[in-house]
């Protein structure tokens, strides 16, 4: 019997032709497990939106056709009835909490529907037990990873017994421990009979875990696989389809979890770091500490007395999450001012503010980069010296001279990305520093942010890139370099460049 | 929405609890200055409706149902109290945000002019903070020295708020609200406009 | 130790109410710092330590330059800005004391069932804890953004106040709409807003703590009002 029927839909968004659907028929089996794979705007989150009801209750537009989930006729009911029924685990762990702290997050769904309390505490114990949540019970989500907070989102969903549960883009912003615990959820809810719905980039975690995988090209459901097909596709052929791959290389795999130690740097010309300490924690009560040394042992969340790194070529900054990839980071780019550490290059040396300088990083959201009403002035904004030329030529060359005019937050997250980027090159900086470039991004944008990258380093920068995606670092990085409790512990080649 | 319902809805509520966020934090941030000299107090007329005109705006066209600015209103009213502003001029910042809502309910929270209008309205809220040193004048002056501020202090504050003066603090609100609002209009129309999100 | 939430906001009444009538007398001023002193306490009880200390002494350092250093007859800048200083202090900290307390100790789901026994419209409780829970979120953004201007070298907006303000406010607002859409998506997903009555995991009882607190706030009240204005 099948429990989501999507019969003849049509779908446009009001105002905009991304993420339309076409002629969609779909019909889902009780209890079984489909993912939704795609690229970027092919579909795949409208889909989730019609089977939640946020379309259309929630995102207006021009709906055509039947859409049932368990009974309910979708187009005919609220939203908030729904709640018992289909639950949603959303992209973004940081803006799907309405309260402060985890256990009020897990129980606000049961106290929206009224349970009563005894029956909310229980459905609290149950779901802290299935998902191990015992350590991260009763603190403040602002003091959470994102790993941890997608584990509570997934915990407040699951606290609704929901029958069909949907999940859109969870491992976004994911490291990879974080995703290995998501599939294990998953795997729970599959246990459980529920019917799991997943929209997603990122392949390999769910290898072995689904029953049907549904291939969106432009609003359309243009291929569909078995479980066991899905499995098995070749190499090659997901390449076809501008898929992620379903199987990643165990060395890749260690590389990110940083479990080697050789450390050399071949490389003829290199940048030599120097006294990056830094620490997060201040000295008890009044008086903070301003200056870190060696000696601060365990209490520096950075710890790198010198570090040489090879000039003019990319390098993938690797590590667990929390464990001071971003940190080492902002302290190189001199963001963090209480870091005093010094930056060798060409025999000049930078320190304190100097850094900001020669040092450009592109932020994880991007959103919060870019200021003005137009992709150009964005641009010209960085230039030191005004050159419209320029700015047109490096326009050109990242694709995005037609947009010039457009503005920034107009445009979709992967030409975002590549504004700020834009903006990096305009501002004539000789380290480029990125900061999970990928992780929300399909395969083809993946591609295209590699490419840039290796457009970078050919153009004499040295590019330093933090990231959990292995597919970005065989793709274009020219050295890895692993960073575990605030040190560096070790740098070597990537074997196929 | 494609719900074309009058009546505010819970995403309705959550919007209106981030924007009235947003407000606080911006008059915050300014608020702080007014303890710097007292003609900044009275300058605050000119300083927050310019710079809560575009957060204000933006926020016009993203609700536009009854009740919005009302229940704006009270939760300031709220938050002055518990910021120990007093609650004298609770009923008067509520006032404010009541009438405030029906002049852009008239224009069905969509005409230009009755917009930019209702914004000015919605400002004299920042007046009704003055309004504890008027009613009380002279025990305000004399608490105040007491209290620890200084002779001079005092004097100048009541040189820049007094009987007198409060009428042209009030159309100086009122005034600036409106240019607030076309200001706020123009940004909205060049950033959130241009972007598509509005 | 565990307060009720209504204690809490009762307290933040007092305080407020306190605050905002100036004390003129040692009995008042008194009552005043003793009224100020109790968050703090409680902020002690619940281990935040730290930010007790700070408002420890914050309070502690202005209230004696106040009391003892400035007179009626100071005059210039240094003076002037000192005041101030002071003043801003002395006159809100008692009541940012509280606030601050009761926003850290106080969980969104105790809050919202606070509100519902005291009869307040469920659409103004959802509103208010929204602001409640988005001052963080608003610091984050908002030191994210700051971040991106130094880098960027615009922190000045080039010499431009208008410029220096729009660059500040855009990417806020853009970010903290987006943030709104997707808080309502998640939060009416999971139920909010139907017509059943909200429920509580946390069932709200006064204990004897409470009792105690409310009859020595209100003591301190109608004592603070008798010698300011009676005596």
């Amino acid at each position: 019997m099948s429990i989501i029927d999507l019969e003849n839909v049509n779908f446009q968004y009001k105002g905009s032709r991304d993420g339309s659907l076409n002629n969609i028929n779909l019909h889902i089996e009780k209890g079984q497990t489909v993912l939704l794979c795609g690229a970027s705007g092919s579909g795949k989150t409208s889909i989730i939106r019609l089977i939640n009801g946020l379309i259309p209750h929630y995102y207006s537009g021009e709906l055509e056709g039947d859409i049932r989930v368990a009974g309910h006729d979708i187009k005919q009911t609220e939203l908030h009835k729904l709640a018992g029924t289909v639950g949603t685990v959303f992209q973004n762990p940081r803006s799907q909490f309405f309260s402060v702290d985890t256990d009020g997050e897990i129980v606000f769904g049961p106290e929206n529907i009224g349970l009563e309390p005894k029956e909310i505490k229980a459905r609290l114990n149950d779901v802290v037990a299935e998902m191990d949540l015992d350590e991260i019970l009763g603190r403040s989500i602002f003091n959470l990873s994102g790993g941890q907070k997608q584990r509570i989102a997934c915990a407040s969903v699951a606290a609704l017994l929901p029958d069909v549960i949907l999940l859109d883009e969870p491992s976004s912003n994911l490291d990879f421990d974080s995703i290995e615990l998501l599939r294990g959820i998953i795997m729970e809810w599959k246990r459980q009979g529920k019917t799991i719905v997943i929209s997603e980039h990122r392949l390999w975690y769910l290898k072995d875990a689904v029953d049907r995988v549904i291939y969106m090209e432009n609003g359309k459901m243009a291929r569909e696989w078995t479980g066991d097909e899905f499995n098995s596709l070749g190499e090659e052929e997901v390449k076809t389809y501008k898929l992620r791959p379903v199987v990643l290389e165990e060395e890749l795999i260690r590389d990110i979890l940083g479990d080697s130690t050789s450390y050399f740097c071949d490389a003829d010309e290199a940048i030599e770091l120097k006294d990056f300490f830094f620490s997060y924690k201040k000295h008890p009560y009044l008086i903070f500490k301003k200056h870190f040394k060696e000696s601060d042992g365990d209490l520096l969340n950075l710890n790198i007395e010198s570090l040489k790194i090879p000039k003019g070529k990319i390098i993938a900054l690797v590590g667990p999450n929390g464990t001071g990839k971003s940190t080492f980071l902002r302290c190189l780019c001199g963001l963090e001012r209480d870091c005093r550490g010094k930056i060798a290059v060409d025999g000049k040396i930078y320190k304190g503010r100097d850094r900001l300088k020669i040092c450009y990083m592109v932020m994880q959201d991007v959103n919060h980069q870019l200021f003005t009403d137009s992709v150009k002035s964005e641009v010209m904004l960085s230039m030191k010296a005004k050159d419209g030329k320029r700015c047109d030529e490096i326009l050109e060359c990242l694709g995005l001279l037609e947009y010039k005019d457009t503005h920034p937050m107009a445009l979709s997250g992967g030409q975002k990305q590549r504004v700020a980027i834009a903006s990096a090159i305009a501002s004539d900086a000789e380290i480029m520093l990125f900061d999970e470039p990928t992780s929300g991004l399909d395969y083809s944008h993946m591609e295209k942010v590699g490419e840039l990258l290796k457009g970078l380093a050919s153009m004499g920068a040295s590019v330093i890139v933090s990231t959990h995606d292995p597919e970005l670092i065989s793709e274009c990085c020219d050295y890895v370099l692993g960073i575990k409790h605030g040190k560096a512990v070790y740098l070597k080649k990537n074997k196929e460049l | 929405m494609e719900n074309k319902s009058k009546k505010l809805k819970a995403k309705d509520f959550i919007t209106i609890g981030i924007f009235t966020a947003i407000l606080f934090a911006v008059e915050f941030a300014l608020g702080m200055l007014g303890y710097i000299h007292p003609f900044i107090v009275a300058s605050y007329v000119i300083i927050l409706p310019l710079a809560s005109g575009i957060p204000m705006m933006l926020f016009y066209t993203k609700v536009e149902k009854f009740g919005m600015i009302t229940i704006v209103s009270v939760l300031l009213a709220i938050i002055m109290f518990v910021g120990g502003m007093g609650y004298l001029g609770a009923p008067l910042i509520i006032i404010s945000g009541l009438v405030a809502d029906f002049i852009a309910k008239s224009g069905n929270y969509k005409s230009f002019k009755k917009t930019v209008l209702s914004f000015g309205v919605f400002n004299l809220w920042i007046c009704s903070n003055y309004f504890p040193i008027l009613v009380t004048a002279e025990s305000y002056r004399k608490d105040l020295i007491d209290g620890g501020f200084s002779a001079e202090y005092a004097n100048n504050l009541f040189a820049a708020i007094n009987v007198k003066t409060i009428g042209i603090l009030v159309v100086l609100c009122f005034v600036f609200g409106c240019i607030g609002a076309v200001i706020g209009k123009a940004v909205v129309k060049k950033h959130f406009e241009k972007a598509g999100i509005v | 130790m565990r307060l009720d939430p209504r204690t809490k906001l009762f307290m933040v009444f007092v305080v407020s109410l306190i605050a905002m009538m100036s004390a003129t007398t040692p009995v008042l001023w008194v009552i005043r710092i003793i009224i100020t002193l109790i968050p703090i306490v409680l902020l002690i009880l619940e281990k935040k330590y730290s930010s007790a200390l700070r408002f420890f002494l914050a309070y502690g350092i202005a209230l004696v330059l106040l009391l003892f250093f400035i007179s009626e007859n100071s005059e210039g800048i240094i003076a002037s800005l000192l005041i101030g200083y002071c003043g801003i202090v002395v006159q809100f900290m008692p009541a940012l004391i509280t606030a601050w307390y009761v926003i850290r100790t106080t969980k969104i789901g105790e809050f919202m069932s606070c509100m519902q026994k005291m009869h307040i419209p469920d659409g103004i409780a959802v509103s208010l804890a929204v602001v409640m829970r988005f001052f963080p979120t608003i610091k984050e953004e908002y030191s994210s953004i700051n971040d991106a201007m130094r880098m960027r070298g615009v922190m000045l907006g080039g010499g431009n106040v208008l410029r220096m303000f729009e660059f500040r406010m855009i990417p806020l607002l853009f970010s903290c709409v987006n943030i709104g859409e997707e808080l309502s998506a998640a939060a009416i997903t999971r139920g909010l807003g139907g017509e059943t009555k909200r429920s509580s995991l946390i069932e709200l009882k006064l204990g004897l703590a409470d009792y105690l607190l409310m009859a020595f706030l209100t003591a301190a009240t109608v004592i603070f009002v008798m010698y300011k204005y009676f005596l």
